[in-house]
């Protein structure tokens, strides 16, 4: 596959300065995101997963210039993003759109429905003003809700209905990405899948392009075609969804794979319990960021951070940054998880 | 594991919990019967609104105005625990019967030292000085794995990670070896990591003092890992009862039948995922039949009479322990109506 | 907490100096002469020029700035035109008068306050909230030298038990500092009872229902501990209020505090004592400010981390 991306950054970090001291000078920097690189094809979806802490959000804002980068370069449909102006950045915006976690602190309150929408399309003067009422209700039909509700205010609605406007809103102005930061945590699980199939039959209806920021991995699994792991900064692995849930490589994918509880009781307890918590973002740990709960760390792990890198029997774009996976792979093999004794060790 | 002969140690019946809101009364928990044994998880899991944490605070008695318990019995090794006065009850509370929280962030007081917090508990119920109490502060923080134990017992809660809270909450709670531990959503707002290792602290510790645990959660895995009875509740009822591996195996209601397949794993791929359309009635316009009928792909005329919990009556698949289930299918009623749709279809999921 | 001391002193010290430059050119922006202002108008020239060389008024503005602020350093607030005293020596005795009937004023004010809000937030919406709350507004509605005559009418005029006026007895407390902490305790009353509700409902408040901890210490120690920090502000700005709003209360009950003489002063056109009353004043507005700060951060363990 040669298709080229629809969008690519290289190198992308985002620190964010610590102020302290008596004349409150920035004394350190949180290293939220540190020197990342991913690309998204056009109608793919990309996750980006990990827990509190890992970047994931910080990054999905920062493609979006929402927050600006520190450094690295983004290029959106062969055009490089980083050197756009404000204004040629708001005309930009239409490309790419952003739904959010909470949806009700993204609508305004005292806005109905339509007129949310029409203020959107507005903005970017997409659509002529005659035809947004037509329009309009070809939304609220495309996200699955009654032409009539767009008479109502976002509090009426439950918190599904709410992220469907959400959504409603981010195709107003015909994207061509959306990053969906965290859309579907805060709903329950029967309009959480309700959401995600809607996510995924817009995707299809019109081509689009995700970046998918959860830190779910069971919605991952569902709505991704790649997956990007992130720990405390860095992308520790990334791979096709298959390779990476059926044969991860980095150690820190695998905790999380079997940390997670499964909906069987026969299948209780094949997992491995990672020591200790997430080290600061402020103060990483040298070397290989992982190495404090590895249960695989040596030496080197401490000294040398690891790049990305593929081994002999991974598929084309599969990618982890370990020192030891080979070594990994030639005691445990390639099971999702790790066999509990390691946990013990 | 289940003792079947032994007394619970917990007994709910017939609860009832309301809330008098401008607009009427709001039944949250409406009629709920459940039983927890020494030594055993009772986990109950339900969506928002579903009452199952108002059903947790009810046994705690700690529903704040305008909720109030109206009805029913909550027994605790034989003791009626609504009979008490407020007195009385309070003596019981972080002693006998003790509750963790989901928010592990705001259930610590920020202006005093998890120390002392933790000291509290000891010094209320177990009447200890100060030394003495120190003393069992450091033993219990230790035991809930908590590093240092000697420093972070000085340390204020937001000086800890949202993992370390919860340990320290649990220490709380655990300090008086209490009959029956409450923990509602305890691992939400943590991660995965931190979520495993908190699950596997509480079963430890249950191995170790055989309480009685009840976990409330909306996450099936939760349930799967940790449970071994399960109440599904949706709309202030408990729609299904069984134990963990029955109701997993071969889920009946069709409430807990979609829950089940609404569910995106991470160990298996589904193309799409099953939905359960609609959304939960609002209080005001609950339906006086069954609660999930609108909502339900096999309501029949006979789901606008209110079905009772029940084992169900027609014998599945030779399964004598097949729980209790509030659905008319698994009733002679349904079968006498003619309903098209037959019980073994539907206990397909299709 | 070192750091944040230091810096917040360092913060002090252009405020400090835009409280001494305004002070400095009250003197400088009196209408007209401020030398025949002073010297009233029937003054010969030779006692306008010997007002003028005495206040320094014939040298560049900057140069008086310097000197006044030389001049400030030595505890030097120059002298009264009337009485030729240093204005150092009127004010110091009159001041430790005016922060004893703060103090006193404050006292009732947080008493009263703090009991009342307390008392409304533990029973919300019923008729003792309504009650307390309805004689909050009362009481912040009131003007306070109307109340103080009141208060002088019946308790000392009609009933005879306190006496009605000056100070220096314990039985002369009274009256004035129920004038002045009257308004103050309103504002700590609704204030307590917001911070009392809004903490109520915190979940840390349920956990400690939850350990067995008696309804009375739910109350009076998980609740009211994390209400206090924000009524610590408000009580501190009531501190400075009391300061510089005991001209009221002095004048209705004859009390010789700042209240009095800045009136007196105004009244004879006596420049140097206004200023000196000013400085002394607004100096221990700032002072006070800064001690509710540090101890707004004592009591907020939170904020300490960011």
């Amino acid at each position: 596959m040669t298709t080229t991306p629809l969008f690519e950054t290289k190198n992308l970090k985002k620190y964010f300065p610590v102020k302290g001291g008596i004349l409150n000078r920035t004394k350190a920097e949180v290293k939220a995101v540190d020197d990342i690189s991913f690309a998204i094809n056009p109608g793919e979806t990309l996750s980006l997963v990990g827990e509190s802490g890992c970047g994931k959000s910080t990054t999905g804002r920062a493609v979006l210039r929402l927050e600006e980068p520190t450094d690295g370069e983004i290029t959106f449909n062969g055009e490089d993003f980083r050197s756009l102006s404000k204004s040629e950045l708001r005309d930009k915006r239409k490309d790419m759109q952003i739904i959010f976690q909470d949806p009700y602190a993204s609508l305004n309150p005292r806005q109905k429905v339509k007129q949310i929408l029409d203020e959107a399309m507005a903005i970017q003067g997409v659509v002529p003003k005659k035809d947004r009422p037509a329009r309009i209700r070809e939304l609220m039909d495309v996200v699955g809700m009654r032409p009539h509700q767009a008479e109502r205010y976002p509090h009426e609605f439950s918190g599904g209905q709410r992220q469907r406007i959400g959504i409603a809103r981010a195709l107003s102005v015909d994207p061509k990405l959306i990053v969906c930061d965290e859309a579907v945590s805060a709903l329950d699980v029967s309009t959480q899948a309700q959401v995600l199939n809607l996510l995924r039959d817009l995707q299809r209806k019109y081509d689009l392009t995700y970046l998918f920021i959860s830190h779910d991995l069971g919605v991952v699994r569902h709505i991704s075609d790649r997956v990007a792991v992130m720990y405390l900064g860095k992308i520790v692995e990334i791979a096709d969804k298959k390779s990476l849930f059926d044969s991860p490589r980095h150690p820190y994918t695998r905790a999380l794979l079997s940390a997670i509880p499964v909906p069987d009781p026969d299948e209780k307890s094949e997992r491995i319990v990672i020591e200790g918590d997430v080290p600061s973002p402020m103060d990483p740990p040298s070397g290989c960021r992982f190495h404090t709960r590895c249960p695989f760390a040596t030496d080197i792990c401490k000294q040398e951070d690891p790049e990305l890198r593929k081994t002999g029997d991974m598929a084309d774009d599969h990618q982890a940054a370990c020192h030891h996976m080979e070594e990994i792979v030639a005691q445990y093999g390639t099971t999702p998880t790790l066999p509990e004794e390691v946990g013990n060790e | 594991m289940t003792t079947k002969d032994h007394t619970p140690v917990l007994k709910v019946e017939n609860l009832q919990t309301s809330f008098f809101t401008y607009d009427g009364e709001v039944k949250a928990v409406d009629g709920v019967d459940f039983e927890v044994r020494e030594n055993e998880t009772l986990g109950i899991v339900g969506e928002s609104g579903s009452g199952k944490s108002i059903t947790s605070l009810s046994v705690m008695q700690l529903i704040q105005s305008p909720g109030e318990i109206i009805g029913g019995k909550i027994e605790l090794n034989g003791d009626d625990l609504l009979q008490k006065s407020k007195a009385q009850f309070a003596k019981y509370r972080g002693n006998r019967l003790s509750m963790i929280f989901q928010e592990p962030m705001t259930s610590l007081n920020p202006v005093f030292t998890v120390g002392h917090q933790v000291a509290e508990t000891v010094k209320i119920h177990k009447k200890m000085g100060k030394r003495e109490a120190h003393q069992e502060v450091i033993r219990m923080l230790k035991l809930v794995g908590i590093p240092a134990p000697e420093s972070r017992a000085k340390s204020y809660p937001h000086e800890l990670s949202g993992g370390m809270r919860q340990r320290v909450m649990i220490a709380m709670a655990l300090a008086c070896e209490p009959e029956l531990l409450i923990a509602d959503e305890p691992t939400t707002a943590l991660d995965v990591t931190i979520q495993a290792q908190i699950l596997e602290l509480i079963k430890r510790l249950q191995e170790s003092t055989g309480m009685a645990v009840m976990i409330i959660t909306h996450d099936l895995g939760v349930i799967a890992e940790t449970a071994d009875q399960v109440a599904v509740m949706y709309a202030g009822e408990v729609v299904e009862q069984a134990d963990v591996k029955t109701l997993f195996n071969r889920p009946l209601h069709p409430y807990t039948q979609g829950l089940m397949n609404s569910i995106p794993r991470h160990d298996v791929d589904v193309d799409e995922l099953e939905v359960i359309r609609g959304t939960v009635p609002s209080p005001a316009e609950m339906p006086s039949g069954c609660r999930f009928a609108q909502r339900c792909p096999y309501a029949s005329e006979i789901c606008n009479t209110h079905p009772s919990l029940a084992a169900p009556s027609n014998n599945i698949d030779g399964h004598t322990d097949a729980g209790a289930v509030r659905c008319w299918i698994y009733t002679d009623e349904w079968d006498a109506e003619g309903n098209p749709m037959k019980n073994e279809e539907v206990q397909q999921g299709s | 907490m070192h750091i944040f001391i230091i810096r917040r002193l360092l913060q002090l010290i252009p405020v400090i100096i835009g409280v001494t430059l305004v002070a400095f050119l009250i003197i400088q922006l009196i209408p007209g002469d401020a030398a025949q202002v002073m010297a009233g108008e029937a003054a010969s020239e030779e006692q306008l020029e010997q007002v003028r060389e005495n206040l320094g008024l014939n040298e560049p503005l900057y140069v008086q700035y310097g000197l006044f602020l030389a001049d400030l350093a030595q505890f030097d607030l120059g002298e009264s035109v009337r009485t030729g005293q240093p204005v150092m020596e009127l004010v110091a005795p009159r001041f430790w008068i005016t922060l004893e009937l703060a103090f006193w004023g404050l006292v009732v004010a947080v008493s009263v306050g703090l009991f009342l809000g307390i008392l409304a937030a533990n029973k919300q919406n019923s008729f003792r909230d309504f009650g307390t709350m309805a004689a909050a507004v009362i009481g912040l509605s009131m003007p306070n030298f109307w109340l103080g005559l009141m208060l002088m009418y019946v308790f000392a005029n009609q009933l005879g038990w306190l006496p009605t006026s000056g100070w220096g007895d314990w039985q002369q407390i009274f009256l004035p500092a129920i004038t002045m902490g009257t308004a103050g305790a309103a504002i700590i009353a609704r204030m307590t009872r917001s911070a009392m509700l809004e903490v109520i409902g915190e979940d840390y408040v349920r956990t400690a229902r939850a350990k067995g901890v008696k309804e009375r210490f739910v109350i009076y120690k998980h609740a009211l501990r994390n209400a206090l920090i924000p009524v610590v502000t408000v009580i501190g700005l009531q501190f400075g209020y009391f300061l510089s709003g005991a001209v009221l209360t002095e004048s209705v009950f004859s009390i010789n505090g700042l209240g009095r003489l800045v009136v007196d002063a105004i009244a004879q056109r006596d420049f140097p004592v206004v200023q000196g009353t000013v400085i002394v004043l607004a100096l221990t507005f700032v002072f006070v400010n800064f001690v509710v700060d540090v101890l707004y951060r004592v009591l907020n363990k939170r904020i300490e981390l960011n």
